[in-house]
């Protein structure tokens, strides 16, 4: 049985295992831990459960849970009520207003949290409702909010780009600050998109009525208050960070701290809704932990049988690729592989495999790493939206009002998965977008 | 025999349920040491050494010991494509012929920790750190919480058959 074989044949029964419905970390897990006896006897036992300690060494990992308690305070605080409210009034009479406004709350969001739930759950309880009632065309709007909700992971604070950090041991603040243009530049074409849709057919997005909107100048300003929490946030958390006062797990627990007292400052906080924050924050941490473990005992077997290494001698040696072409081959892979393995599993198992063969490829550009983890993030976003197996969209199905179906959820994503794909593309050809801004802060 | 595996259900998810619930406020726990950490250096300039470390012991125990009850509530996530259109008792006839996978996983991974945790005796070990703390404890807890996996999931088969022959046990 050759090395090859052995990872064709468990990359094969692990997506067998996972088509049955079951868990997929146990489906993970019972590949990995049987390939361990299988290539080492019992003197393999241990592998699996040493990579608990792998993964206590990798303290980054420590952001994971607090940011995800924050997503589920700052959903639950009010805080994206009054945001909402404000984005409504502000860019209510602009064609397509609501699903504009829409993207920028989930760019606002995205910049207080480093998951894609908090903007989803956000987005498909507040702006999907609010929108349907007016009007807007469903698809449209799926797609706005799964589209802009995925941008929490590239817009710093990210808990994609701590991951790749730990794998890729690149510094964190850097690939943070390395997914902030990108991030806008994204979001900025998904702006344009809505304005040139709504533009071409008005029924998609029926202006807002004058009633709903007048109101005196003074009362419009003072809903721009709703912005300050939201900047108080960013500040404690990715400032107090990106300036050296805080460390990147302190900055999740002050992150995690300045939600809890908005929500206190909203009147939002009582012990219930603790109780209940705290029990999904168990339920989704323990799901993520519990996956990367098994996924790092699948690495760990492909580790062990030389992976990498047949990896470089099948695209360069065999295939005779030049390095852009591997980046590219790389980056379909990714996307196809998203689209039927589990995202987080797909992080852990395959960019160890791919790291180090990025770092060794000459593509003329300073801190490789940096942008190559920008553009993993990047397909890392078109795999949360793409089916059959993605996080925002199986989140979508749980929490968007009946009247969207499974099939305007599917049909409402392509044109941005194309829009990802674009900036993915233009980041590849004009490196700087994504390293312009580290290296100047970092020069400083 | 009925009677017998009721009471073992109601007891195993019970359990379950408890050691969850103080899993579930570990999050707080971690949250105040890091502050601690962060406060501690920056305004009264005493930088401490073993924050960022108890926190990592502490996440380790937040997971392991949510293990059971993510188990039991069915939270982990599924590639439910095929699954989710399945009936009931045939969601419990898949998850039954499949769960062997999860109990073999587990069972690597408890025979795998009782062996670390006996290594760890035996020698004494400590991480390598200015803390220098013992792992033991949490290596005792690891292969509790494993083992109270696995009997979640003999609880999980239980309630499969019961599903199938259409009753009920919870």
């Amino acid at each position: 049985m050759t090395d090859e074989f052995v990872a064709i044949f468990m990359f094969v029964s692990m997506l067998a295992l996972l088509s049955t419905g079951q868990r997929v970390f146990a489906a993970i897990g019972f590949v990995a831990s049987g390939a361990v006896l299988l290539l080492y006897g019992t003197g393999g036992v241990e592998i699996p459960f040493s990579q608990a300690f792998k993964l206590f060494n990798w303290f980054p990992m420590l952001t994971l849970p607090l940011f995800i308690y924050m997503g589920y305070v700052l959903s639950e605080s009010g805080i994206a009520d009054d945001l909402y409210r404000m984005l409504h009034i502000w860019f209510g009479r602009v064609r397509g207003g609501l699903a504009i406004g829409t993207i920028v709350l989930m760019v606002i969001i995205s910049a207080m949290n480093g998951l894609s739930v908090a903007g989803m759950a956000i987005g498909a309880t507040i702006a999907l409702p609010a929108m349907l009632k007016r009007g807007y065309d469903k698809v449209l709007i799926s797609g706005v909010v799964q589209g802009g909700s995925s941008l929490g992971i590239l817009v710093p604070p990210s808990v994609v780009l701590v991951l790749y950090g730990m794998i890729a041991r690149q510094p964190v603040s850097q690939l943070w600050l390395a997914g902030v243009f990108p991030g806008l530049l994204m979001a900025a074409m998904f702006i344009v998109y809505v304005m040139v849709r709504c533009r071409i057919n008005p029924a998609l997005a029926p202006v807002l009525s004058d009633e709903e909107l007048s109101m005196p100048l003074s009362e419009k300003l003072a809903l721009l208050r709703a912005g300050i929490i939201p900047f108080l946030i960013f500040f404690t958390m990715t400032g107090l960070f990106v300036m050296g006062y805080t460390s990147l797990v302190e900055s999740s627990a002050v992150g995690a701290t300045s939600a809890t007292i908005a929500a206190a400052w909203k009147r939002r906080l009582s012990f219930g809704m603790i109780h209940e924050t705290a029990r999904k924050t168990l339920a989704i941490s323990c799901m993520f932990l519990w996956l990367i473990l098994a996924a790092l005992a699948f690495g760990a077997v492909f580790d062990g049988i030389g992976a990498v290494r047949a990896i470089e001698s099948l695209f360069i040696t065999r295939w005779d690729l030049t390095p852009w072409q591997v980046i590219i081959m790389m980056q379909i892979s990714f996307i196809i592989m998203g689209m039927f393995l589990d995202d987080t599993a797909m992080l852990v198992i395959v960019a160890p495999l791919y790291i180090p063969l990025v770092k060794g490829l000459d593509l003329g550009i300073d801190n490789q790493l940096i942008w190559f983890g920008v553009l993993y993030t990047m397909t890392c976003q078109i795999a949360y939206i793409t089916p059959p197996f993605g996080y925002n969209l199986f989140l979508m199905r749980a929490l968007a009002p009946k009247e969207i179906g499974l099939l305007d959820i599917y049909r409402s994503i392509w044109p941005f998965v194309l829009m990802m794909a674009a900036t993915i593309a233009l980041v590849m050809i004009f490196p700087q977008i994504a390293l312009w801004l580290p290296e100047t802060v970092k020069a400083r | 025999m009925g009677g017998l595996i009721r009471g073992y259900v109601r007891w195993i998810d019970r359990l379950s349920d408890y050691v969850g619930y103080v899993a579930m406020y570990l999050i707080f726990a971690m949250v105040a040491v890091l502050l601690l950490d962060a406060v501690t250096r920056n305004v009264i300039q005493i930088p401490l050494h073993w924050p960022v470390e108890l926190t990592q012991f502490t996440l380790a125990a937040y997971y392991f010991m949510g293990g059971p009850i993510t188990l039991k509530n069915n939270d982990h996530v599924r590639m439910d494509l095929f699954y989710e259109n399945l009936s009931d008792k045939g969601k419990a006839r898949m998850d039954l012929l499949t769960i062997g996978c999860l109990m073999f996983y587990l069972m690597v991974m408890f025979i795998g920790s009782i062996s670390s945790l006996e290594y760890a005796i035996e020698t004494g070990e400590r991480r390598f750190s200015m803390w220098n703390p013992s792992v033991i404890p949490i290596k005792i807890l690891m292969v509790g919480c494993i083992g109270l996996m696995i009997l979640q999931t003999l609880s999980l088969i239980c309630k499969h058959v019961a599903t199938l022959r259409g009753a009920d046990l919870t």
